[in-house]
Order: structure tokens, then C-alpha cells, then sequence
């Protein structure tokens, strides 16, 4: 993975976004948000920022395991790619 | 003499040295093939038993002839002979030895006792520790020597996109990106060496019906042609998650280095194969060398690895060999063939050699390389009956126990590797879709095979990446027939033989290495090679590698593909740290931020130090030449008059619309929405986990509309926070996050002169202004026509004012106050002022303090709902263990103790209870004050404890007082 598809600004090098966090399981509480993360072979959903570009803050689905991008999309929607 | 011919070299003679000899080659030649040709056979000794070598391979795998180039101190050590191409007057030196070559005081030690094998250090010199011996045996461990400066300039680094990435310029690697060319796809072919072609340069094959070097040319002309990148000269080192590298090092020596980071649709891996020896006694000494590289040094450079040489091998590829080098002038005097006579083929060739005096012995072995400094015979007996030994003198024997598939680049991420009856050797598992390998380092040994596969590779690459392949036929290959080899690894020895048999010559390994190994139940691979080191090196175990493992497995008595190769790992080739850093180096290492006013600054003396990428004043030099001096200095003057500082790297974001104040509650600890427009109030962040994150000062503009303040470290940070909370939280709502950081100048103006001077600065407008504001006012106006606030607010705890101006006015409004008797004060008298107040900064909104901790019960009781609030209810927030801020002054008053030292009680051996956050020799209180975090049980002023300190200060008896050491009712900053 050395790219992502920013839905402003198109195919970019990973060095322009900045991971944020891994997203908790739906439904977790306060405390289970803070400090249980999500950890699966097949499908992490994380927060990513587009630093150096547009500074939308990114919905990022992917496979851990093999690296691909199954989506990368605004977080609080619009702008789908 | 006359002039050596060879494909890469030109009639002219180029000067050199070598340990001090001056020597001719030609123009063309690497350092290896103008020492092979001048007759030096003893180009370094090894790295552990100090052995004499000489050059083995052709290529950058050379474990023996290692050279340090240049002269001190800028020297470049470890240069790979095979790759290093001569220059006029370049100064080279053997590594390893002292003080010469020829006469070695460590290999003494060796020929005393024997050698000491893997193991031998750890388990002798440990009494009375290892310390005691260490720097003995480091001096002489290591390989070649470290340079003492470095000359080279920075390395460009370029990011290329492309379809279909080729590794290797090869007759498989050229085929492919031919192929995928054709298809329309976009090409970036890497060969590591200047000119491609690989095999095609020396094997005599014909492509097309064309000698295989022509039609090399051809094809890269071709490839150049149609627009694609061909990159000679730069190897493919590694790559992760995609994004592959190729590393260029011009000539084979740091000076024009490039870094290529190319992102390919498909990636075809063509980087061939790497030839094996064959363990025998003495296989290190001067003389032996890979049948492939005395090929090489023939066809390229017409430098002879010897006069009379033997062949020992056992595959079919070695009798063509035999003709080359016997066309090329060289007497082969026999072929040792370790396969018995019904597994032989190529029996046209071998009558022709017999006839021609080469005698060739099948089901035979070479024992030993006999020789004290060089091979002067080779001792060679039947496989069946090794004590009917004879010598048949030579004073080369080339080796070639098979080939290893170079499939580097496809395994280094992890993935299977298969074992591979053909090589004798491992071929990559499954692969991701995108990645192909090709000919060689795909097992494919032969012309034809190789260049179809090649084909094969590139139109299936060109498909993936979105190209329509043309059905070419792929080009017809003709050359040496299939090696069908049968592994052989290593000869018949005693066990007090197997000392001298080298498995990996760069570290010294040996079988007797590898079965005390075992013997020590270091089993498995990987294991073995941390054990013996076997594998380790700038071969990376190109060379010993695959046979190390062979000879495991035959001492296990297990299959090779169960014993398997210790993990393959980039980089591919060493890569000089030059490379790494690229043109991150000096100024250039990182963007710096400066302020409007870093001008100013810089003519005034300022020392500047970087503050996360900005530049900032740390003291003045009018003031003192030292920081110490200086600082206190500048902050005496700021208590008993005043003076200004550059607030500019404040982080300031401005957030506005209908929701902008309920957004701010969210964020902060306290209300936003509490503070009435005109006015600001300190705030403080906390993350989701309840600890404290930042504080600032938020100022509210107009009802719809804030400026929140950051701390300068954190402001990119705090941005991508309050835009994290806009787009997740908030998203849908009506608020905006914009950066103004660099819209805004700051200017702090502090000290009991600071009302007056700014009275008379400004004007008689702000008169009024001036008058009226209490503290954590502001008012708004204009200076020299532009956009001025004018707070006050106090970091300093004097009468204090910020100035928030727009940049184009910053500089003369500065100027104007330091007219005005405000003379200029930095970091440290910022700190010193900081710290008697004990106001916080990340010494102590460090992450893990929270509100409490640091005693701001004051704003948590205010009863907001922000981010945190809800974790920060935690019962053990609580706890009288956690820490809670203090102040700290010595007991006698008058010694130092610095940030850092950790806090105990005064008994002997007790454990750190908290630390020492920031520290300051304070010219109000006439001594050393600090702030602390200490467990609150042990936090009530007057506690005495003890600042420990061992490696600076040693231990200093402090007594904890309350944090604020300085007018602690405030009564200057209210004046």
C-alpha cells in the first residue's frame, strides 16, 4: 500500500496522509473506545488525514494482510470517489 | 605489453594504487579485473582468521575483495572490487590486516592454536567479564574501517510511476520489457550493471540469429525509443507494501548516487541467478574463483583468472565454459565433474577438449586447493576412493556447484519459497497477482526458455496494467545447452579438514562452524546463522548461503527443503547511508518556519533554536554570550522594566459560524460559550482518555466567531484535532476550522513599562483602548493601516499585553517598541519567567498529567461535557498516587538541580516517587527553583525529598513548595 484515492484529490503517495487511529468496534463504550482496538486480519476501518493535500479526514478501509484499499472515502460522507 | 581486449574495455592505460603500488589498467576496467590482469592475486584477508583472499566472483556479491577507497579521513570502506570501476589516480587499500597485507599480526593469533570457531568469544573471554577484553577484540572485528568525514554531496531522489517495472536487464528482463513495450505499457527497466545483456555479453549465444550482445543493444534502443526508462548502472534493493527501490552508485563508489522509489502496476523480477561454490579444503585461498566471474573477466575485460587452470562443477554448462576460456588463451588442464559418466552429457565438447589436452574426469572431486599463499595445485580424487588423492598443479580452480535463483525482490516481504530439483535450489512461492518472475531467478537456466518466459512475463505484466499484448513470437534463443546439474556441495574431508572447508567465506564459516552448531543445539536455520554467522555480510549470503544450508542438511541428514535458507531481507546490495538520507541532509533535513520577525532576529544576535519546525530566538548575544548569562539577564530586565518577545509561533485557529461556540464546549474543559465577546479565557484540551493535551487562550471576536491559541509545538497537531472533531463528531454542523498561525504576528509585551511604552507606540486611537482592558481583555483597532488586537494577557506574570498584528506591520511595530526602551527577550527568559510562576508547558502537559495532576480541579469543576470529561471521572484520577505539580527549591538554597532528576525519599535505596519537570536558576529568588510531579501523598510543602542526579549533578536535598514561587497573589500582573 503507497497509495491512497483522496476523494478530493485523487490518487496520491502515502507520504501526504497521516494515519490517525483504527476505529473501535461498532457499539463499544467510552472506555472500550479509548482502549480496545479492532484487530483483524481481513478488514481494518481507520481514520486517515490528508495532511498534505486537502486535510479531509478519511475513511479508510483495508485489508491488513495484503495491504489493499477496499475504500477510502470522507468521514462524515460526500465526496464519495 | 599490448592492451587487454574486452567488451567493456578501451585501449588506455589508467594509473592507480593499490596498498601504496601503483599499477596500470585500462580505461574500462573495475579495480578487480586491472588487479587480476597485473598479475595480484592477494587482494585482502578475511575478516576473522585473517586468511589471505582473492578476488572470487564478478559481480557486487564479492565477498573477498573488498577495498577501502580514497584517503583518510574521507575514505569509503568496504567497495566491492568487481564493481568498482578504475579512475585515474585512485587510491585503493585491502581491509583486515595489520600492518600489511603480506604480513598480518592477527592471523598470527590463528595460526597458533588453531581457529577459533563460531562461539570461540562468547564462551572464552568471560572472566572476568567481557568488558575487559571488549575493546581488544572490537578493534579488531568489523569490516574495513569507518570513514572519519564524509565528501559526497546530497543524493537525488526521484518517485517514478510506471506500468511495468523490469528488475535485471538480462535476455529474460530485456524479453519482458520488450514485450510490455510493445504493448503500449510504460517501462522502467533497472540493471545493476552499466551495460545490459547479463549472459548474453559472454555466453556466445545468438538471439534472432544475432550475436546475443548485438541484440541486447538492439532492444534497449528499442525500449529507449518507445519512451521507456532504462536505468543502468542501479539495482533493486528492496521495496515495501508496493513501492519498490532501485539504488544507482555510478562506478561502484558513492559520489553520483540516486535513489529511484518506483510504484509499478506490475513488477517482473529478471534478476537471474547467483553461482554457488563448492566446499573443499582451502576453497578461500588465492586462486579459487567462480568459473562464471573467470568468464566474465575474459569476455569483458581479457583479464585471465589464471594460466593453467582446473574446472571443478558438476552440471554441463561447464565443458562450454572450457572452451571459452581455453579459446581465450587459458590452459585447461582438467574438468572435475563430481556426476558419474551416465549422468554427463555434452559429449562433443568434451571429445574436442580431450583432444585438446584437457582431461576430463567424471565422478571425481577436487579435495583441496594445495598453495601456502595461492593455489599452485589442485588435489583431486574419485568420489569412490578419495585416498587415491593427486595434485595436478594449476594456478587457478574455478568453481561452479550450480546457480541460485536471485528471487530477492519476491520473497523479501514474506511468501513461500519452493525448493527447485533443477537449480538445486529455492524458487519464489506464490506471488501477488502484480509480481512475475523471470528466467533465471525463475529457475530458467536456458537461452530459449529464458527469453520465452521473459515474453511471457512481460505480456502478462502489460495485461494486468491495463495494455492489450500483441501475440509476438517470442525471439529464438540459441546457447549453452541446459546445466542439468546434480547438486554437489561439497567434497569428501576429515573432520579436522572441515575447518578448512569454507561455506561462507565472508564470515568465515566453515562445515566444522556449522556442526559446533548443532552440537550447541542451534538447529534450526536461522538459528545457525545468528550462531555462526553464516549469511550475514554485504553479500548478504548470496555466496555461502544456500550452500550453509545444503551442508546442514546433509550433516541433519534431512532434506534441503525441510532445512530451507534463513530469511532473504533487503536491502539486496548494501546501500550507502548517503543514499538513505538522499537530500535530507544539513538545511535541508526539514522545511523551517519563520516568523515575520526571523529577520529582525537574525540581525540582532539572536541564537536561534528550533522549536517542532520553527525557528525561534533563544537569547540575544547583546545579552551575554551564553544562554545561562544571557537568560537571566533578559529576564531580570523583563521584572524590573520590561521588554518584548515573538509570540508568533502561537498556533491560532480560528472557528466560526452558528455552532462555533457549542463546538469549542465539546473541545475544551471549560465553556467557550461562557466567555462574553471582548473578552478570553485560558482553556485547556484534554484527549478522549482524560489526560490534559494542550492549553491556549481563547479569544471570542464576535458572538459566531473564536480564535483558540495553541501552544507552538503542538499547533499542527491541534489543527488536525479540531479538523478530526469538525468531520467526525460534527460533521453536518455549522462551523468552520481555518489555520490563521501565519495570518496573525505576536508580539508579548510584558513587565510594569510594558503600559506606557505601548501607549506611546501606538497612539493616542488606543489610548482609551489601553486604559480600559483588565486582564483577559482585548480590543481590536488598526496599526499603520493593517488589522491589530491587542490583548492582555500575562505568561510571565507581569503586566503583559499580546499583540496579534498582521505580519506586514509585525516588523515595524517591533522596532517601534525596542525604540521605545522594550529591549528583546528569548526562550530562556521566557522560561525562567515561566517557571517562577509555575505556569505549564510540555514538561508537564506531557501526555500522561491530568487536570488534577497538574491543579486545575478549579476548571474540571466547572462541569462541561467535552472529549474526556467522561474517562476523567475514573476513580484513580483520584488517588493520592498520582502525581500532582509542586514547586521544588533546594534545602540550603543555593544548589542546583536540573530537570530530569528523579525525585526519592532520603532513604537509602528508595525508589524514584516522581521527577523534576523544568528547572530555572531564578533571579527573583535569588537561587534554583523547579517544578515537579510527585505522588500527592508526598507533595505537602516542606516535604524535603532528594533530586537524584548521578550522571550530572549527583544528589541534591530539595524541599517542595508551591508551585507558584513568585508574587503569588498575582498583584503585578493586575497592576
Amino acid at each position: 500500500m503507497t497509495r491512497l484515492v483522496c476523494p478530493f484529490c485523487g490518487p496520491r503517495h502515502l507520504r501526504e496522509f497521516e494515519f490517525h487511529k483504527t476505529l473501535p468496534a461498532p457499539g463499544a463504550g467510552e472506555f472500550a473506545s479509548v482502549y480496545e482496538r479492532v484487530d483483524s486480519l481481513e478488514l481494518s476501518v481507520e481514520h486517515w488525514q490528508h495532511v498534505g493535500g486537502c486535510r479531509g479526514w478519511l475513511l479508510v478501509r483495508r485489508n491488513p494482510s495484503t495491504g489493499a484499499v477496499l475504500d477510502c472515502r470522507l468521514v462524515g460522507g460526500g465526496g464519495a470517489a | 605489453m599490448t592492451p587487454r581486449r574486452g567488451t567493456r574495455v578501451g585501449p588506455d592505460a589508467v594509473r592507480f594504487s593499490f596498498d601504496g603500488r601503483t599499477l596500470h589498467g585500462q580505461v574500462g576496467d573495475t579495480a578487480a579485473s586491472a588487479l587480476l590482469a597485473a598479475g595480484v592475486r592477494r587482494v585482502g584477508r578475511s575478516v576473522k582468521y585473517r586468511r589471505l583472499r582473492g578476488v572470487m566472483t564478478a559481480g557486487p556479491e564479492e565477498p573477498n575483495a573488498l577495498f577501502t577507497v580514497g584517503t583518510a579521513p574521507a575514505v569509503i570502506p568496504n567497495v566491492p572490487a568487481p564493481q568498482l570501476e578504475l579512475r585515474e589516480g585512485m587510491v585503493l587499500r585491502s581491509q583486515n590486516r595489520w600492518p600489511s597485507l603480506e604480513f598480518d599480526v592477527a592471523s598470527l593469533l590463528q595460526a597458533g592454536g588453531g581457529f577459533f570457531g563460531a562461539g570461540f568469544y562468547y564462551k572464552t573471554f568471560i572472566w572476568p567479564s567481557w568488558r575487559t577484553y571488549e575493546s581488544l577484540i572490537r578493534s579488531l572485528a568489523g569490516l574495513g574501517e569507518a570513514p572519519g568525514a564524509c565528501n559526497i554531496g546530497p543524493v537525488a531522489v526521484e518517485h517514478l510511476g510506471c506500468d511495468v517495472l523490469v528488475a535485471g536487464g538480462g535476455a529474460a528482463g530485456l524479453a519482458a520489457a520488450r514485450a510490455a513495450t510493445r504493448a503500449g505499457a510504460r517501462v522502467v527497466l533497472c540493471e545493476r550493471d552499466p551495460v545490459c545483456g547479463g549472459e548474453l555479453e559472454f555466453e556466445g549465444g545468438t538471439v534472432d540469429g544475432r550475436a546475443g550482445g548485438a541484440w541486447a543493444e538492439t532492444v534497449v534502443a528499442e525500449l529507449r525509443a518507445a519512451g521507456a526508462r532504462v536505468l543502468t548502472g542501479t539495482t533493486l534493493v528492496g521495496g515495501s507494501g508496493g513501492e519498490m527501490i532501485a539504488h544507482a552508485e555510478p562506478g561502484g563508489l558513492a559520489g553520483a548516487n540516486a535513489v529511484y522509489k518506483i510504484s509499478p502496476r506490475a513488477f517482473v523480477i529478471a534478476m537471474g541467478a547467483v553461482e554457488r561454490p563448492i566446499a573443499f579444503v582451502d576453497n578461500d585461498l588465492p586462486g579459487v574463483m567462480l568459473l562464471g566471474a573467470a568468464e566474465r573477466y575474459l569476455a569483458r575485460y581479457g583479464a585471465r583468472a589464471g594460466r593453467d587452470v582446473v574446472l571443478f562443477a558438476s552440471h554441463d554448462r561447464v565443458y562450454a565454459s572450457a572452451a571459452r576460456l581455453a579459446a581465450g588463451g587459458m590452459r585447461v588442464r582438467a574438468i572435475v565433474d563430481a556426476r558419474q559418466p551416465d549422468e554427463i552429457g555434452a559429449a562433443d565438447l568434451r571429445d574436442a577438449l580431450g583432444r585438446d589436452g584437457t582431461e576430463c574426469l567424471a565422478g571425481h572431486a577436487v579435495l583441496a586447493a594445495s598453495g601456502g599463499r595461492a593455489v599452485s595445485g589442485a588435489r583431486i580424487a574419485p568420489l569412490a576412493a578419495p585416498r587415491q588423492a593427486r595434485t595436478v598443479p594449476c594456478d587457478a580452480i574455478l568453481v561452479s556447484g550450480g546457480w541460485t535463483p536471485a528471487l530477492h525482490a519476491g520473497v523479501q516481504e514474506g511468501g513461500a519459497r519452493l525448493y527447485d530439483p533443477r537449480s538445486g535450489g529455492f524458487v519464489a512461492g506464490e506471488q501477488p497477482e502484480w509480481r512475475l518472475l523471470a528466467g533465471a531467478a525463475n529457475g530458467q537456466f536456458e537461452l530459449g526458455p529464458a527469453l520465452a518466459d521473459g515474453v511471457a512475463a512481460g505480456m502478462r505484466a502489460a495485461r494486468i496494467a491495463g495494455r492489450q499484448p500483441l501475440t509476438d513470437p517470442p525471439p529464438d534463443g540459441r546457447g549453452d545447452a541446459a546445466p542439468r546439474g546434480r547438486a554437489f556441495w561439497r567434497s569428501p574431508a576429515s573432520s579436522a579438514e572441515e575447518k578448512r572447508q569454507f561455506v561462507d567465506p565472508q564470515n568465515d564459516v566453515t562445515v566444522a562452524d556449522l556442526r559446533a552448531s548443532l552440537a550447541e543445539g542451534f538447529v534450526d536455520i536461522e538459528h545457525v546463522k545468528r550462531y555462526t554467522a553464516l549469511g550475514f555480510g554485504t553479500d548478504q549470503g548470496r555466496i555461502g548461503g544456500l550452500l550453509g544450508a545444503a551442508v546442514l542438511a546433509e550433516i541433519r541428514g534431512r532434506p534441503l527443503e525441510d532445512v530451507g535458507t534463513s530469511r532473504l531481507r533487503p536491502p539486496f546490495h548494501p546501500v550507502s547511508m548517503r543514499s538513505l538520507a538522499g537530500w535530507r541532509v544539513g538545511a535541508a533535513l526539514r522545511p523551517a518556519r519563520r516568523t515575520p520577525l526571523h529577520d529582525w532576529h537574525v540581525e540582532h544576535g539572536a541564537v536561534l533554536e528550533s522549536m517542532g519546525l520553527w525557528m525561534r530566538p533563544r537569547f540575544y548575544r547583546a545579552n551575554g554570550d551564553d544562554a545561562f548569562a544571557a537568560g537571566i539577564a533578559e529576564a531580570r530586565r523583563v521584572r524590573d522594566s520590561g521588554g518584548i518577545a515573538d509570540g508568533s509561533t502561537l498556533g491560532k485557529i480560528e472557528v466560526a459560524g452558528p455552532d462555533a461556540a457549542a463546538f469549542l464546549d465539546r473541545l475544551y474543559l471549560s465553556k467557550a460559550s461562557s466567555i462574553r465577546v471582548g473578552r478570553s479565557k485560558y482553556m485547556v484540551n484534554l484527549r478522549e482518555d482524560g489526560m490534559v493535551l494542550d492549553d491556549g487562550i481563547v479569544l471570542r471576536l464576535a458572538p459566531d466567531r473564536y480564535i483558540a491559541t495553541t501552544s507552538s509545538g503542538h499547533g499542527p497537531h491541534m489543527l488536525s484535532h479540531f479538523e478530526h472533531y469538525r468531520d467526525t463528531d460534527w460533521s453536518g454542523r455549522a462551523v468552520t476550522v481555518t489555520d490563521v498561525t501565519e495570518a496573525w504576528a505576536a508580539i508579548v509585551v510584558a513587565g510594569p513599562r510594558s503600559r506606557d511604552a505601548l501607549r506611546g507606540v501606538l497612539g493616542a486611537e488606543w489610548e482609551a483602548s489601553l486604559a480600559r482592558l483588565r486582564h483577559m481583555d482585548f480590543a481590536t483597532g488598526r496599526f499603520g493601516g493593517r488589522e491589530l488586537t491587542v490583548l492582555r494577557a500575562s505568561f510571565s506574570g507581569e503586566l503583559a499585553f499580546e499583540l496579534h498584528c498582521r505580519p506586514a506591520i509585525a516588523r515595524p511595530l517591533w522596532e517601534a517598541l525596542v525604540a521605545a526602551g522594550l529591549p528583546p527577550y528569548g526562550l530562556e527568559a521566557l522560561d525562567i519567567l515561566r517557571v517562577e510562576k509555575g505556569y505549564l508547558t510540555t514538561a508537564e502537559i506531557n501526555g500522561q498529567t491530568t487536570p488534577f495532576d497538574l491543579g486545575m480541579e478549579g476548571l474540571v469543576g466547572l462541569g462541561n461535557d467535552c472529549i474526556g470529561r467522561g474517562l476523567l471521572e475514573r476513580p484513580a484520577f483520584r488517588e493520592a498516587s498520582r502525581p500532582g505539580l509542586v514547586g521544588l527549591r533546594a534545602a540550603d538554597g543555593k544548589a542546583r538541580f536540573l530537570a530530569g532528576a528523579q525525585l526519592t525519599d532520603r532513604a537509602a535505596g528508595s525508589r524514584p516517587l516522581g521527577y523534576v519537570t523544568s528547572s530555572v536558576y531564578s533571579p527573583a529568588c535569588r537561587e534554583w527553583i523547579g517544578l515537579a510531579l510527585v505522588p500527592r501523598s508526598h507533595a505537602a510543602a516542606g516535604a524535603l525529598l532528594l533530586a537524584r542526579d548521578p550522571l550530572r549533578e549527583g544528589d541534591v536535598e530539595v524541599r517542595v513548595t508551591p508551585a507558584v514561587h513568585f508574587d503569588p497573589g498575582a498583584e503585578r500582573m493586575k497592576s
